[in-house]
């Protein structure tokens, strides 16, 4: 039971970070490579602010969210003129400096989440403790999976009714024929400025539950293969609408499950795996673009 | 400072040597030729098994580099050729050379082990010029690394097929109006990289132990390479690397090796924002590029 339970905790955290993705590049037409950095940003946050400062995690969820994004804006102010292989670029740029910041803010034998010591370096943050929330406890696994799996639901049935309404349809629109929105008045740059800020701070917020669920983080949830792990499970469920980055989370849990009872050793079944989702890149880029369940076609 | 200049540009070479390798299949095609970081990966792998079976080196070079060509003739065969033929589409270009990195990355762990590897043969000579001390790995890939890309550049400079070669780079609809074969050049260009990347890889390897991963890094800095350097010109990438390697050598230098990658992605952040063109490129609005 536990078992299933730990699964659909993932299963939450990945569904909120594949929808969060699929804003960027399902809806703005954008592939970036920078997401887990926003993941590790929401983690890093979170960890620091409750292990060292003692806030509460709503507190330091809202500290979490809101650091990814303003980073966002930072970042996003120039959108217009990123796009195609300068906006894989720029999120590549971001996604390396937020590593070595994450990786290198430290120093030995100094107390972590101080100036000098931010992030304790190679060694992360440990000690995370899982949330209670007005008064309730979530120590125990099924309530921690209730809440994860209940953040996941919430939040897709948020995007479902923000993607059809008239700014979801901006979105489309601007991403499908950017010209014809403009010509139409529409102001394209400050809906994709919010669509980042909203997407960031989503998967922040997934990384803060990542972190009080797991207890531990180190400089791995914000490398660029874990970037690369979430595009491509976007990729591969299907971009363009809800459902197919649903589908992309399930497959990425349950391709390492079924390694498993295939009883390939664990070392071996994490390169099996990774073998399977590059295969699958290729694969869908030919046969079916739009992903399993997608829409849009990435251009 | 002279040695650091020295040790940066050396590096630099060989930076520039798989910019060129990544700018030869990007400036002709607009494709971003992401699995060149497995290229760069596998090749020394190829010649370290070579060696284990006792063969010679010169035997355990050519392998690797003859693998690096058949493996970019295989990218270009297999996946964007085809690809090509459908609506254009760079994001699926991008997305499955990315999922061929994959592939031969974790191809190459599985085969090989995730442990890091060396082909360093004892310890290497040293000369003295003036207050700069050169070791012999570093001195044999600044010159082969050199010689490659100039004989490359005579090649685009003096040759017909060079002339062709910068015309498609330069107008590919055009030069396939005037009938020439874009599939032949096209292959040329997938042949070349592989061997540039695995040119690269193996005089690295002579200085550095390599292994299955981190190929993606490598060439990334390639990428930030021929951005920074002019990505509208065969020129952009070896001014490109030599900038990249000095400024990682003064990084490492007066911070620490820590930030070097941070500092290059930086420089590339700037460039983009300030002269997107890059150092030899001519202004433009970046939308142009």
């Amino acid at each position: 039971m536990n078992y299933v339970l730990h699964l659909s905790i993932y299963l939450g955290i990945y569904c909120i970070a594949a929808l969060s993705l699929n804003i960027i590049v399902g809806y703005c037409g954008l592939l970036t490579m920078a997401h887990a950095a926003y993941f590790a940003i929401g983690s890093y946050v979170y960890a620091i602010t409750t292990t060292r400062f003692l806030w509460t995690p709503l507190q330091a969820a809202s500290m979490a969210v809101g650091a990814s994004v303003v980073l966002s804006v930072v970042v996003s102010l120039a959108p217009r003129r990123f796009k195609r292989d300068s906006f894989v670029l720029i999120s590549l740029a971001v996604q390396v400096i937020v590593f070595s910041v994450i990786a290198n803010w430290f120093e030995p034998m100094t107390p972590p989440g101080t100036l000098r010591n931010l992030t304790n370096g190679p060694f992360g943050i440990s000690g995370v403790l899982r949330p209670s929330i007005f008064g309730i406890s979530l120590e125990p696994l099924a309530r921690f999976a209730a809440l994860a799996v209940g953040a996941a639901l919430v939040f897709a049935v948020v995007l479902h009714f923000l993607l059809n309404s008239p700014w979801g349809r901006l979105l489309k629109a601007s991403r499908d024929d950017e010209l014809v929105a403009r010509g139409l008045g529409k102001n394209v740059d400050l809906a994709r400025i919010q669509a980042f800020a909203f997407a960031c701070g989503s998967v922040a917020f997934a990384g803060a539950l990542y972190a009080s669920y797991v207890g531990y983080i180190d400089p791995s949830t914000a490398s660029l293969d874990h970037s690369i792990l979430m595009l491509s499970l976007v990729i591969v469920g299907g971009t363009g609408n809800i459902r197919g980055p649903l589908a992309g989370a399930a497959v990425l849990l349950l391709l390492p499950e079924a390694l498993r009872t295939a009883r390939i050793d664990d070392a071996v079944a994490a390169s099996v795996r990774l073998l399977i989702f590059g295969v699958l890149l290729v694969v869908m880029m030919h046969l079916r673009p739009q992903g399993l369940l997608g829409e849009y076609r990435v251009r | 400072m002279a040695q650091l200049l020295v040790d940066g540009a050396i590096s630099g070479v060989v930076i520039a040597l798989l910019a060129a390798g990544f700018a030869v299949v990007y400036l002709p095609t607009r494709i971003f030729h992401v699995a060149l970081g497995g290229i760069y990966v596998i090749a020394p792998l190829i010649a370290w098994t070579v060696l284990r079976y006792q063969w010679s080196w010169p035997v355990a070079i050519a392998a690797s580099l003859i693998s690096g060509i058949v493996l970019g003739l295989a990218c270009e065969a297999l996946n964007h050729s085809w690809l090509a033929r459908k609506p254009g589409a760079e994001g699926a270009h991008l997305i499955s050379s990315l999922g061929l990195y994959m592939v031969f990355s974790e191809a190459a762990a599985l085969v090989w082990g995730n442990e890091t590897k060396s082909i360093r043969m004892g310890l290497d000579r040293v000369w003295e010029i003036g207050p700069v001390v050169v070791t012999g790995a570093q001195a044999s890939a600044a010159a082969a690394a050199s010689l490659m890309l100039a004989t490359f550049y005579i090649w685009l400079r003096w040759t017909g097929l060079g002339l062709t070669f910068r015309a498609l780079a330069s107008n590919p609809t055009e030069i396939a109006l005037r009938g020439y074969s874009l599939q032949r050049l096209r292959f040329i260009a997938f042949g070349l990289s592989g061997l540039f990347g695995a040119t690269a890889a193996i005089l690295n390897s002579m200085d550095l132990g390599f292994g299955p991963r981190g190929g993606l890094v490598v060439l990334f800095l390639a990428v930030v390479a021929s951005i920074v350097g002019g990505r509208e010109s065969f020129a952009g990438p070896v001014l490109g690397g030599l900038l990249v390697g000095i400024l990682r050598a003064e990084i490492a230098w007066f911070t620490s090796t820590r930030w070097q990658d941070a500092a290059v992605f930086l420089l590339l952040a700037l460039v983009l924002a300030a002269r997107p063109g890059g150092v030899l490129g001519t202004t433009k609005r970046v939308e142009a590029l």
